[in-house]
């Protein structure tokens, strides 16, 4: 194989992709540009006058901030799970699917602790956290893990992006400006694919998989812990942790599913996101979503059983005010995704983007009431407060800022595949390695 | 038909439901059938002060569970002495059919020449009521407790007696109990009898009893039901519980002011382990970095 020519097909293959952006590329931004900046009219407003503003009270006092930080972050944890796996799995099709997780999970990581900073009130008090920070809590417990895995995804995210950095840096006929070949030329760190480079990345790799897979785990072991070490009826639970790592990794691999559709879809990448890819992911989301809905059935159902005042008000409170919420998260959120995974005849790319959809709506709700419904449903009744403070309902401002957080992440994902091709050519170019010397050690064998 | 025939018969059970119902509600209370339990008792409280209670009631006749408190009546209470009455004060029964009064510890009582006291709880009677009236005989009887240890065994000493017309005081006999502070009734740990002329007896405490958050612990004297003195109580204090001991035991770590030790011990394992594999990444990059541009120049690109 002629490497050098190998490398510049693929450069040829892709460089629409990272060089051109289409009017409905150039106005997809835009709107996600326009839904942040309305966004960042909500924080100004939120800054200015307060909490007060939001639906967030006395009692009730997280909102969908924190829903969408545990979703964000579940999301990262989980890409960042399956990313380590991958990377010691020696298939043809990771390599399709590698880089979208890699850089969910590092967005996520980035997008979701901001909701927390939107939660607090005092923002200005933030560095006594760091300051005087107290080992005992799981909050500092969840700051330490948050910032050490978001500096680990960053890193694993770098390793993976260095060889396309110097392929695209050694690309002369690509049509960039300077400081772009300038800034590739800064990141590919001199990295010429020689086998000493080559086999030191390979090995710092290595490594930081399986540390980005024991990270995923601890910290959002930690992040379930800030709810489950409460004594709060509905949080207060032996197997949340486990449930969490399960629901991160069904809300995770339905956004991945989704992911592949979009971007098979608009950079038409059907010869490399193919129907297996779908199948394979699919199979995975049932085995996980089966496992999510044994995990809720058994929260629930030893909570009935159980008789306990808190616990009868809490389902009292599920299964009365929130009801549909409640149908729509547990049910049908976990069974429609299991009915189209199930059958072999219903498994095809549109109907699997479908079931993650389904799944990835029934997850945030699943979370929504997690939090919500608990808050409104204390140990002990709430006495002497205002009518309004006893229920929680979101507001503009915390929409806006929901969207303005999605929409972020759409930006930086479109924003990041610009940057470097969706499918990471330094994976192609190594497989068709692995490939050439199995076939070359089979003919000397014949010979 | 048939359904008229139903409709017909629905309407009419319906109605003689609706009867019966108004007509069980609408029940009243007939004096004859109930006969009134009327009963008074007095018991000299710690203080000195003295209690009398009325309890009145009226209980069916036909059902001994029926039984309805009297409520509003007017209880008044006298001190008596062969003709003579000195009225103490008057109480109107609450809706739980309760009629109480206290005396002051200096109260003056009408007494014989043998020191009984006679009191009277008198109900004078109303449109559908007739007059109820009971008398207690008593004499005034003073009881102390003192708890000390001696030698070094922790001691209730109960002192009973009464005081004659010269001002002396005069040995009783009477059984007492020991009773403590318990969290919803009075526990007895102990009963005796005062006999022969003496004035005291003492008994042993346990020192195994929880007290309050301050190991305080109460404990009462008590003569009850006798003939001669009817109901009396004493009580005092003392730190004797042990609670606070067990307390003592345990120690909320996490809410210290620092962490126990292994925290700190398992996350800087957790936090090293990580971070120096960091740190190894980024040597590791630099050294990529820095890696000599010889392989390039000589072509030893690899190259299957």
């Amino acid at each position: 194989m002629d490497l050098a020519n190998r490398k510049k097909e693929l450069v040829e293959e892709f460089s629409p992709m990272i060089v051109k952006t289409s009017l409905w590329g150039k106005l997809w931004i835009g709107g996600l540009i326009a839904i942040i900046l309305v966004g960042l009219y909500a924080f100004f407003v939120q800054i200015q006058k307060g909490h007060e503003i939001t639906g967030m009270r006395d009692n009730v006092v997280w909102g969908i901030y924190i829903i969408n930080f545990i979703f964000f972050v579940g999301i990262s944890y989980s890409g960042a799970f399956i990313s380590g796996i991958l990377h010691f799995y020696e298939t043809s099709w990771k390599n399709s699917i590698s880089r979208i997780i890699e850089i969910m999970t590092v967005l996520s990581l980035v997008i979701g602790p901001i909701f927390i900073l939107l939660c607090i009130g005092r923002l200005d008090r933030l560095h006594y956290l760091f300051l005087y920070p107290r080992i005992q809590s799981p909050i500092t417990w969840d700051i330490i893990a948050i910032m050490t895995d978001l500096i680990g995804c960053f890193i694993y995210l770098l390793l993976t992006f260095i060889p396309d950095f110097a392929i695209l840096r050694d690309s002369k006929e690509l049509e960039i400006p300077s400081w772009r070949r300038k800034m590739y030329k800064f990141l590919a760190i001199g990295y010429k694919d020689t086998p000493t480079q080559s086999k030191r990345l390979h090995k710092i790799k290595n490594i930081m998989s399986a540390m980005i897979i024991a990270l995923a785990i601890v910290a959002y072991t930690v992040l379930a812990w800030i709810f489950s070490l409460t004594l709060q009826p509905g949080w207060n639970s032996t197997i949340f942790a486990t449930y969490f790592i399960i629901a991160g990794l069904y809300s995770g691999v339905s956004v991945i599913i989704i992911s592949m559709y979009v971007i098979r879809r608009v950079y038409k990448l059907e010869n490399y996101l193919k129907k297996i890819h779908f199948i394979g992911a699919g199979i995975v989301l049932l085995v996980i979503s089966l496992l999510y809905g044994y995990f809720t059935f058994s929260e629930y159902f030893a909570k009935w059983f159980s008789h306990k005042t808190s616990d009868t008000n809490l389902l009292n409170t599920l299964f009365g005010r929130y009801f549909w919420e409640f149908i729509l998260a547990n049910y049908i959120g976990i069974i429609i995704p299991i009915i189209i995974l199930f059958f072999k005849k219903l498994r095809t790319i549109k109907s699997i983007t479908f079931a993650a959809i389904v799944a990835v709506l029934g997850m945030w709700l699943n979370r929504y009431i997690i939090v919500v419904p608990t808050l409104e449903t204390p140990f002990l009744p709430i006495q002497d407060t205002r009518t309004e403070y006893l229920f929680y309902s979101a507001t503009w401002v915390e929409f806006a800022l929901s969207f303005a957080g999605i929409a972020a992440f759409f930006l930086f994902f479109t924003l990041l595949i610009k940057l470097v091709p969706i499918i990471p050519m330094s994976g192609i170019i190594e497989h068709e390695r692995k490939v050439i010397k199995k076939t070359k050690n089979y003919t000397d064998g014949l010979e | 038909m048939d359904w008229n025939k139903n409709k017909n018969r629905f309407i009419i059970s319906l109605i003689v439901i609706l009867l019966f119902s108004l007509n069980s509600n609408s029940q009243e209370f007939d004096a004859e059938k109930y006969r009134m339990l009327y009963n008074f008792k007095t018991v000299k409280q710690a203080d000195n002060t003295r209690l009398l209670e009325v309890s009145f009631n009226a209980r069916n006749n036909e059902d001994t569970k029926d039984i309805i408190p009297v409520f509003g009546a007017e209880i008044k209470f006298y001190s008596s002495l062969e003709e003579k009455e000195m009225l103490l004060g008057s109480s109107k029964t609450t809706k739980e059919g309760i009629a109480k009064l206290i005396l002051p510890g200096n109260q003056k009582y009408l007494t014989n020449k043998d020191g009984n006291i006679t009191l009277n709880a008198r109900f004078e009677g109303s449109d559908k009521l007739s007059e109820e009236s009971e008398e207690i005989i008593f004499k005034n009887v003073h009881l102390e407790l003192d708890l000390k240890e001696i030698e070094g065994i922790k001691t209730a000493i109960a002192t009973v007696y009464t005081i004659n017309n010269l001002g002396e005081k005069i040995p009783v006999e009477t059984d007492i109990s020991l009773y403590v502070n318990s969290m919803f009734a009075k526990m007895k740990i102990g009963e005796g009898s005062i006999t022969d002329g003496e004035f005291e007896y003492h008994f042993e405490f346990p020192t195994d009893l929880p007290g309050d958050i301050n190991d305080n612990l109460t404990a009462y004297l008590m003569i009850e039901d006798h003939e001669e003195f009817g109901n009396v109580i004493q009580k005092k204090t003392a730190k004797w519980g042990v609670f606070h001991q067990h307390k003592k035991e345990k120690k909320l770590t996490l809410w210290s002011q620092y962490a126990p030790i292994w925290m700190y011990v398992v996350l800087t394992i957790l936090l090293v382990g990580v971070w120096a594999n960091y740190v190894y990444t980024i040597i590791n990059l630099f050294k990529i970095k820095n890696e000599p541009d010889a392989f390039e120049t000589k072509n030893i690109i690899r190259n299957t």
